[in-house]
């Protein structure tokens, strides 16, 4: 029933998206300190990105994000570049992602960006890229922040990423 | 939503106000996603200011917005 609940909230704030701002001023907000800076000089067309998405993308062979968890899930799951499309798909109650899985470069546009790599563009895309959902409240805040993120920060590191593209859901 | 954006504070953010569940837009309308991919990378450079986050002017399903940014 919670499910049917939220996924019927998605709706509606996806509608009338003057609601959800309305919902977003309710909730207490998470209080970030400062903001995180990295000057960016490089030409993109010598950069390696990759592609980080908070909505709920992951593949069909991985445990789907925890929906019954009314704080979220915190994991992260790897997607590695050469995913085939049909192998992907979207779980994430809050908000309407029908859109999305008619075609998933509406959040998670890996194709734009292999396309831009082939153009010269953009000269790599990173072999792994990552899904998250992104609904995290309460105690999954602390283990988003400081393990799932520092986790993937890493990886992205290793791999010698210049840039990453964040998109949310 | 923009709110989340600001309370997140990432180095640099590009916003359309567009659908929950849309950031690069409609399905299959490649241009469109990547007149929003292309204006996020033009923020890697022109963004100086940590914080920071421009608003696209790209309407919702008014193509004109976008067709002359690819």
């Amino acid at each position: 029933m919670s499910r049917l609940k939220n996924k019927l909230l998605a709706k509606i704030f996806t509608r009338f998206p003057f609601l959800a701002e309305l919902w977003v001023k309710k909730i207490a907000p998470w209080k970030v300190e400062g903001t995180p800076w990295s000057p960016f000089n490089k030409d993109l067309k010598d950069c390696k990105i990759a592609l980080v998405t908070t909505a709920g993308v992951h593949l069909k062979t991985q445990k789907p994000f925890d929906m019954k968890d009314p704080d979220g899930d915190p994991s992260f799951r790897e997607i590695p570049l050469d995913t085939p499309k049909e192998d992907l798909m979207i779980t994430h109650d809050y908000y309407d992602h029908r859109d999305a899985d008619k075609d998933m470069n509406v959040v998670f546009p890996i194709d734009r960006l292999k396309e831009m790599r082939d153009g010269g563009e953009i000269a790599e895309i990173s072999e792994i890229n990552f899904g998250l959902m992104g609904h995290i409240s309460g105690r999954h805040i602390y283990t988003l922040i400081n393990e799932t993120s520092q986790c993937i920060a890493k990886s992205l590191k290793d791999a010698k990423v210049d840039a990453v593209l964040l998109t949310p859901g | 939503m923009r709110k989340f954006t600001e309370e997140v504070k990432p180095s640099r953010a590009v916003f359309v106000k567009w659908p929950l569940g849309h950031p690069f837009g409609e399905p299959f309308k490649v241009r469109q996603h990547n007149a929003v991919i292309r204006k996020a990378f033009e923020a890697l450079k022109t963004i100086k200011k940590p914080g920071t986050i421009i608003d696209l002017p790209f309407r919702w399903r008014r193509d004109e917005d976008w067709e002359d940014k690819n």
